[in-house]
């Protein structure tokens, strides 16, 4: 009697339970997200002990008689581990663990500090200053995060490059003006971490600039009538403000930094993402256990942002509401001069690249600027955009762009990967942001809240190395499933975080009144929710969209590399064909701004709105 | 909710073994009916064979993978003999190119699944074919009977062609290279694709160990003048002890040890051969060597800066002493779950012996098929105006007397890799 009353409240309960929507909602993309998300990540660290037919994990053989996740002992061993940490050639230890690791996080460090230091400053100046053109440079500021990631480091390696340096030839300055640079400039960490730095510095621009451009300035306005130094002021007042700014642009840098293969690819550093493909080759095992070292700091950085977003709370004195900003004057000359730096700067890192690919692609042979030279037009040519035939030796065998099925094809993959995961990614965030909303003191929502959000924190190598294991083991290699499932759980962070703020701002009074109507869920959603934070919501799945269109190395291991154009980009980067790879970046670029503009146009929304969401 | 937690982890785990458990089953059946129709093909004609083909496939896509991107052009040229015996063919083969070295994961990964997808592959890296591809029984081998290779050297696994890779130098500079080992002489920085990212090249430096290509080495060591003998004998005893420790055998292993000990120290790392073709043959590169695919040559336009002319391949010289390069292998062959085996074999025998099969490959200087019959000659590519165009053929080129490429042994690669392997990455490792 007693257990059928227990039961019953307990269905009961249930049922009221199951009432709320967002519970429902949340239980279902909660249990689907752990599944992925923690699958993904087991199948790496089993990949760690399992034995891999014909490798250094397998002397005796026995792998030939294993499958995938094979029950048997003798598929398993810990040689693995053994072989990266214990190397019968001492060295190694070095050589594949201990200098990658220490690369990767100074890589990492770096970069934020380019980052925050270079975006930080922007912000200010854009923000809080009388500067001169603000607009403009605050359009093409976020051109670089905008383009591939390794595009700003090729075009660092064709303009630095010395043949008494680098080896092989002369690069631009070396080759037009004898310019040349010492080796640590061309290659290794120092370009790398700049490079990335400058390529994530949107990041710090649009997450710093958007705390200073609602700030209430009276804080600071207190301390100018108190006679406080202006650096006293910026470092005890105006910093402080922005702490929460800086741990965010600090977690986000840091972890993609950590997750970047082909800037330090390109640039020769060795890295724990180099190592691991160098090693995926004939050491599959041990390159897990580097998977597994860059997933764990994947996870630190999930704690990280968890003590940090608890403790904003003490830094809540940005109100939103005051519309008192008061602008800096930068002196009469002073603001031309900041603007002419800035405008030199953005120059080489937005404007550059775009004149440098299209001049790339009427060279005669890659590299070659003889015209630069010469100023003789035959020196230039227009074979690698209208060749029809792949019988043309001196492009390799490739017909030119404008007739290349591969390349157009490649474009599609690409448009079907982003918009697929795009769609799917904002409406789970959407979701997300809304049940979490509902639900702010429920564990179980801040569960799925921090599943949601930790792919986005694990380096992109490592998520694509748990997806390439578990999208093996069900048959999903090299398909559009796979990359769209991949893209989806690595950037539902974008749209969750999108939604959830702009939700917060959301009253619960909006929507309890057209529930005293007896208005169903879904039509509030569609009615009333959507349409009133649609700037946000669409941000939310403009950013996947155009990160997807060009992320490489989450991709990379997924699918084969005529399927998307990144994968293409990459290959025609590394084949040393820069004219398709620069005619393939232009067409990304013309793609994601006028896609950016038309929803800018029609809704209001931009990447910048999401990416400060 | 500690418990829903780790009732979530179990399913989690749980999943992908799950989804796995049915790749293991079956396959041994499947691999013995196949067996038995590569062994019927192998009686087959190339008519006989595209008939079978054109009957299994109509109407279906076959699906390939390779390392060459040229795999989608030799099918386009096979559909169409498909179509010249039955118009109405409307079979299609999808090509694709897998990044890197993933294709054995991607082969692994599609055998072991539940549905399976490519059913046939053009394949390089014989050390990784041996050992994870042959010695798993992953890849079947077909040899078609109208083929006319050498079946000892390249019957199994089934060569298409093998691929030179040549010292080059442009020769704007003042240094001369007479001897395979003035490229690794003190100073010199040989451009390279990274051994880890083109394993092949790692293939090259342990086939230096074998008997046959140590003794080379040594007669060439031989050949130096004293003083660069001196220069080079430090590294040769520095190596001597590792002899054994790697399990080598031969009396001259340490001059094959010594000379992949200095080039893996010393050589400069590029992404591929494209981009060190393109800067070996400016002007800006006066002096500088490299070791690269022979065919790179085939794509440089001359202008101001740039000219094949200014590239020499150092073994043409009448001097030159030690092997000119080295040749890796193309093989072809078939996967134990292939869905469409006769298309497949039948694919391999139009690459295989037909010109018109392997033109994708043999229109260009550096590629030598297995079965000498379909060939082209590119001994006059060149002219008198660029003579490093002007390709000297197989004949010459695996001439043990003449050009003397170092040919890649998939049984001894397999060997000696494991040790070996570390060994090349402890060196490459500590100059980066």
């Amino acid at each position: 009697m007693e257990t059928t009353s227990t039961f019953t409240l307990a269905m009961r309960r249930a049922g009221a339970y199951f009432k709320k929507p967002w519970n429902v909602v949340l239980l279902v993309v909660g249990v689907a997200l752990t599944i992925t998300t923690v699958s993904a990540m087991s199948a790496i660290v089993l990949d760690t002990v399992t034995v891999h037919p014909g490798q250094s994990d397998d002397p005796t053989g026995a792998g030939a008689n294993c499958a995938l996740f094979s029950t048997s002992t003798s598929c398993y061993t810990l040689l693995n581990w053994k072989n990266l940490f214990a190397p019968a050639m001492g060295k190694l230890l070095e050589v594949n663990f201990l200098t990658p690791l220490l690369n990767s996080v100074l890589l990492a460090a770096f970069a934020c500090l380019v980052a925050l230091v270079y975006g930080g400053i922007f912000a200010y100046l854009v923000t809080r200053t009388d500067m001169p053109c603000r607009k403009w440079l605050s359009a093409i500021f976020i051109f670089p995060y905008v383009m591939p990631q390794w595009t700003l480091a090729v075009v660092w390696r064709n303009l630095f490059n010395s043949a008494e340096v680098t080896g092989g030839s002369d690069g631009l300055l070396a080759s037009v003006f004898g310019l040349r640079m010492p080796l640590w400039w061309c290659q290794g960490l120092f370009p790398s971490s700049l490079v990335l730095g400058l390529h994530y510095s949107a990041f710090a621009y649009i997450f710093i600039g958007a705390i200073f451009r609602n700030m209430d300035a009276n804080l600071e306005e207190a301390a100018t009538i108190l006679n406080t130094p202006r650096w006293k002021t910026f470092l005890r007042i105006t910093l402080p403000m922005i702490k929460p700014a800086i741990y965010s642009t600090t977690l986000l840098v840091f972890s993609s930094a950590m997750g970047s293969y082909p800037v330090p690819h390109y640039l020769k550093l060795s890295t724990l993402t180099t190592q691991y493909v160098s090693m995926n080759v004939a050491k599959a095992g041990q390159a897990s256990i580097l998977a597994v070292t860059m997933m764990l700091f994947g996870i630190a950085l999930m704690v990280g942002n968890q003590l940090t977003t608890s403790g904003r709370k003490s830094y809540t004195t940005v109100s939103g509401k005051s519309g008192q900003i008061s602008k800096i004057q930068l002196g009469s000359v002073g603001r031309w001069v900041i603007a002419g730096v800035f405008l030199v700067l953005t120059l080489f890192t937005s404007i550059y690249p775009i004149i440098a690919f299209a001049f790339e692609t009427f060279l005669p042979n890659p590299g070659d600027y003889s015209f630069l030279r010469t100023g003789d037009p035959d020196d230039l040519t227009t074979k690698w955009w209208t060749t029809s035939d792949t019988n043309d030796s001196s492009l390799f065998g490739q017909p030119g762009i404008l007739f290349n099925p591969t390349i157009w094809g490649g474009v599609r993959g690409q448009l079907i990967v982003a918009v697929g995961a795009a769609l799917i990614a904002g409406t789970i965030g959407l979701l997300i942001g809304y049940c979490v909303a509902k639900n702010r003191r429920s564990k179980w929502a801040n569960f799925v809240n921090n599943m949601a959000f930790l792919p986005y924190l694990m380096p992109a190598l490592a998520v694509g190395v748990a997806f390439f294991i578990f999208g093996s083991s069900l048959g999903l290699f090299n398909t559009f499933a796979l990359l769209i499932i991949t893209g989806t759980i690595k950037y539902i962070p974008f749209a969750s975080r999108a939604a959830l703020n702009s939700m917060l701002q959301l009253s619960n009074e909006i929507e309890e009144s057209a529930m005293i109507q007896g208005i169903p869920w879904w039509k509030r959603m569609v009615r009333i929710i959507i349409p009133i934070q649609k700037t946000s919501i669409i941000s939310g799945y403009m950013l996947p969209f155009m990160t997807c269109l060009r992320e490489l190395t989450l991709f990379m291991l997924l699918c084969s590399q005529t399927k998307i154009i990144t994968l293409e980009l990459d290959y025609f980067d590394e084949m040393g064909l820069y004219a398709y790879s620069s005619a393939i970046n232009l067409i990304l670029i013309v793609i994601i701004l006028v896609c950016n503009t038309a929803v800018n146009k029609l809704t209001g929304a931009s990447i910048d709105k999401g990416l400060g969401g | 909710m500690r418990r829903s937690l780790a009732l979530l982890s179990v399913v989690a785990l749980a999943f992908p073994l799950a989804a796995c458990s049915s790749g293991e089953s079956g396959s041994g059946a499947a691999d013995s009916e196949l067996s038995a129709v590569i062994a019927q093909a192998q009686g087959l004609s190339s008519q006989e064979l595209y008939k079978k083909a054109i009957e299994e496939s109509k109407g279906k896509t076959m699906y390939g993978i390779g390392n060459s991107s040229r795999g989608s052009t030799a099918a386009e040229s096979f559909i169409a003999e498909l179509q010249k015996i039955d118009p109405s063919y409307d079979g299609k083969i999808e090509w694709s190119q897998p990044k890197n070295n993933s294709i054995f994961q991607a082969l692994s990964a599609d055998i072991n699944s539940a549905k399976h997808t490519y059913s046939m592959t053009l394949i390089q890296d014989g050390n990784q074919i041996q050992s994870k591809m042959l010695a798993t029984g992953n890849l079947l081998n077909f040899i078609p009977k109208d083929w006319g290779g050498d079946q000892a050297k390249d019957g199994n696994p089934l060569t298409l062609q093998t691929i030179g890779k040549v010292f080059m130098v442009n020769n704007l500079g003042s240094k001369k290279y007479t001897n395979v080992w003035d490229f690794v002489a003190e100073g010199e920085k040989p451009m390279f694709m990274g051994v880890n990212s083109e394993p092949v090249g790692k293939n090259f430096l342990y086939m230096l160990t074998s008997p046959k290509y140590a003794d080379e080495l040594k007669a060439a060591f031989d050949k130096l003048p004293a003083d660069q003998q001196a220069y080079f004998q430090k590294t040769v005893d520095e190596v001597a002890p590792d002899v054994e420790t790697l399990g080598l055998e031969g009396d001259n292993a340490k001059y094959g040890l010594a000379w992949a000990k200095l080039w893996a120290a010393q050589y400069n790392e590029k992404t591929d051969d494209g981009p060190i073709c393109n800067d070996l043959v400016t002007k800006s590169a006066a002096g500088s060597t490299a070791l690269i695919v022979y065919s790179k040559l085939r794509s440089i336009e001359e202008s101001d800066s740039a000219s094949v002319k200014n590239v020499d391949i150092a073994a043409y010289q009448d001097d030159y002493t030690g092997f000119g390069g080295y040749g890796y292998k193309h093989y072809l062959m078939l996967t134990k779950t292939s869905p469409l085996p006769w298309t497949a074999m039948a694919f391999i025998n139009y690459m295989s012996t037909t010109q018109d099969g392997f033109a994708a490959w043999g229109k260009d200087i550096g590629g030598y098929g297995a079965y000498s019959a379909i060939n082209q000659d590119h001994s006059n590519d060149g002219g008198d105006e660029f003579p490093a165009k002007n390709d000297k053929g197989p004949s010459w080129w695996l001439d043990d007397s003449a050009g003397r490429l170092v040919i890649e042994d998939p049984v001894y690669t397999s060997k000696v890799s494991t040790t070996m392997g570390d060994w090349i990455d402890m060196i490459v490792g500590q100059k980066s």
